[in-house]
């Protein structure tokens, strides 16, 4: 089975490109190399960084390179107690080789308000195998979307259009949070056959699909799935963002979309978007 | 009205007025510091609460605000009484100061102790040092912080409406000034538009041997004096900082007003908190 790929994102509207706080890391392979094979284990993972965190678009950049590593053996296993040790780590880490601190009110934010990310991350497995699935863990609202047949088969965390705010759970780096972070994490997992939709979401668009799906489900999904080029997506996320209607607009927040299409076999062309 | 948000294309603006007149040298509320010192750490505290949001990436704050800070009474530079811009170091003498330009250039760093026992102390930088001496000459500075307004309303027209702030122990001795009576000055300030609302005029009240402070009201009943006359000039809380205030734990009552009311060292950090936190964006 193989897996097709697609991560779009898009800065808030008046930020650079280059201050966009999300993270995404696609198509690592968690699964032991076999020349000329697909891998059978396949790691995913975004997080959105907090606006009001410090450094979050490296404390960002931490939580996504690590949880899905070259190598697979440094990578957590999705399951509560490997990812409070993980998470451990992470603060460990952070607190070790904090980014550059310049001055005093740096050092005060660093220690005082420290950082922040919503947190998705998953893996597939059983990819060389008749009965391939994926499983899940997640602090706070970055969704992960299981479609089939534009069909939603399963929302994690399990997310409705009331429950986006301004203060979700998410990984934090002060040790003081490390038990809550764990007693929080969630976990799931969801069969796989040829043909399915996975979309990963940072908040904003998690949020946007929720209340759109509402709305016209096969419409959102064709809209969502027919995507190709990173131009439409920053289209489709501005025109959005104008949106008159409550229920068609999208917070102007950083975006991040993941689109994964599970194949029976290997795609027919490779589309390179310049 | 009140619902812009705050971004670096349209930055916001608060002018605080900072009452240096001798009275502030007194203890406040029979505690180990004047007046003068509390109200100096206060304002210092929101002002490093205002860099650390601003403040995205290591060693620098956006430019979501323009600050002023007015000193009145004892004029530490120029002399004598009168009114002028309380920053020292190399901002003395500037009126409106970008916050990244602010935080770059602190007066000193201080180390502080923790309210927590077993807590280190940290380091902290402040901007305002205190200082006091002669009268109230309250009413010249509102004129003043009102002409930095005016120039900078119409340099930000769509901006969140600039936010005053003036915390003071005393009554006013320069009413009338230059023939307009504090109300009118006070009037003048607050007729001051952007195309989201009348610039902002809040009035904090410290006294040495407060008691019952009032943050909020609704009305000047029980207020003694100079309450009825600063609840008259304060602005009626718009709805971000009544949001604001509900987070913070404090009632609101319809009408409430800009003002705090023999405040003590928490007070005064919760209406400035309150009164200083507006929605920002990018």
């Amino acid at each position: 089975m193989y897996i097709q790929t697609v991560v779009f994102s898009e800065p808030k509207a008046g930020s650079a490109p280059e201050e966009w706080e999300d993270g995404a890391l696609a198509g690592v392979s968690f699964s032991p190399a076999r020349p000329g094979q697909a891998p059978s284990q396949v790691r995913y993972v975004v997080a959105d960084g907090a606006t009001g965190g410090y450094a979050s678009r490296q404390w960002v950049n931490q939580l996504v390179t690590c949880f899905a590593p070259d190598n697979p053996a440094l990578g957590p296993k999705l399951e509560r107690a490997s990812m409070h040790s993980w998470l451990e780590w992470m603060q460990d880490l952070w607190a070790e080789n904090p980014p550059v601190t310049l001055d005093v009110i740096d050092k005060l934010r660093f220690e005082q308000v420290g950082s922040f990310a919503t947190f998705l991350g998953f893996e597939l497995s059983g990819l060389d195998g008749p009965d391939p699935w994926w499983q899940a863990v997640a602090l706070g609202d970055s969704v992960l979307f299981h479609v089939r047949a534009g069909r939603l088969l399963a929302v994690f965390p399990p997310l409705g259009p009331d429950d986006f705010n301004s203060d979700p759970d998410g990984v934090h780096s002060k040790p003081s949070r490390l038990n809550w972070m764990s007693d929080h994490l969630l976990l799931g997992h969801g069969v796989l056959v040829p043909g399915d939709l996975l979309f990963a979401a940072t908040d904003a668009m998690a949020h946007w699909i929720t209340r759109a799906v509402i709305r016209d489900a096969a419409k959102t999904w064709t809209t969502l799935s027919e995507m190709v080029h990173p131009a439409i997506f920053t289209r489709f996320v501005q025109d959005h963002r104008r949106a008159d209607s409550d229920a068609e607009a999208m917070k102007n927040d950083d975006v991040t979309l993941m689109r994964l299409r599970i194949l029976a076999g290997q795609p027919s062309y490779l589309l390179v978007c310049l | 009205m009140y619902d812009r948000v705050i971004t670096r294309n349209e930055p916001g603006c608060v002018v605080f007025l900072l009452d240096r007149s001798d009275s502030m040298k007194q203890a406040w509320h029979g505690g180990p510091e004047t007046m003068a010192e509390g109200a100096a750490a206060v304002l210092n505290e929101i002002l490093l609460d205002l860099c650390l949001m601003a403040q995205k990436e290591p060693g620098r704050a956006l430019h979501y605000f323009d600050i002023g800070i007015f000193g009145y009474g004892l004029r530490s530079v120029a002399g004598g009484e009168g009114v002028e811009s309380a920053f020292g170091g190399s901002l003395q003498g500037q009126a409106l100061v970008p916050l990244p330009v602010l935080r770059a250039n602190p007066l000193a760093v201080q180390q502080v102790s923790s309210v927590d026992p077993v807590a280190p102390s940290s380091r902290v930088p402040v901007w305002v040092q205190p200082v006091h001496g002669y009268r109230t000459p309250m009413c010249q500075a509102i004129a003043v912080a009102g002409g930095h307004v005016y120039d900078w309303t119409a340099a930000h027209p769509d901006s969140f409406p600039p936010i005053v702030i003036n915390i003071t122990d005393g009554m006013v001795t320069d009413n009338p000034y230059e023939g307009a009576d504090l109300g009118e000055w006070a009037k003048r300030l607050t007729s001051i538009q952007t195309s989201d609302g009348s610039a902002l005029l809040f009035n904090v009240f410290l006294s040495p041997t407060g008691e019952n402070g009032k943050l909020f009201p609704a009305s000047d009943h029980g207020l003694p004096e100079p309450g009825p006359d600063l609840f008259r000039i304060s602005s009626p809380l718009p709805p971000p900082m009544c949001a604001n205030a509900a987070k913070a734990g404090v009632y609101i009552e319809s009408g409430a007003r800009g003002l705090g009311f023999n405040a003590d060292h928490p007070m005064l950090a919760k209406f400035l908190e309150i009164g200083t936190r507006v929605v920002v964006g990018n």
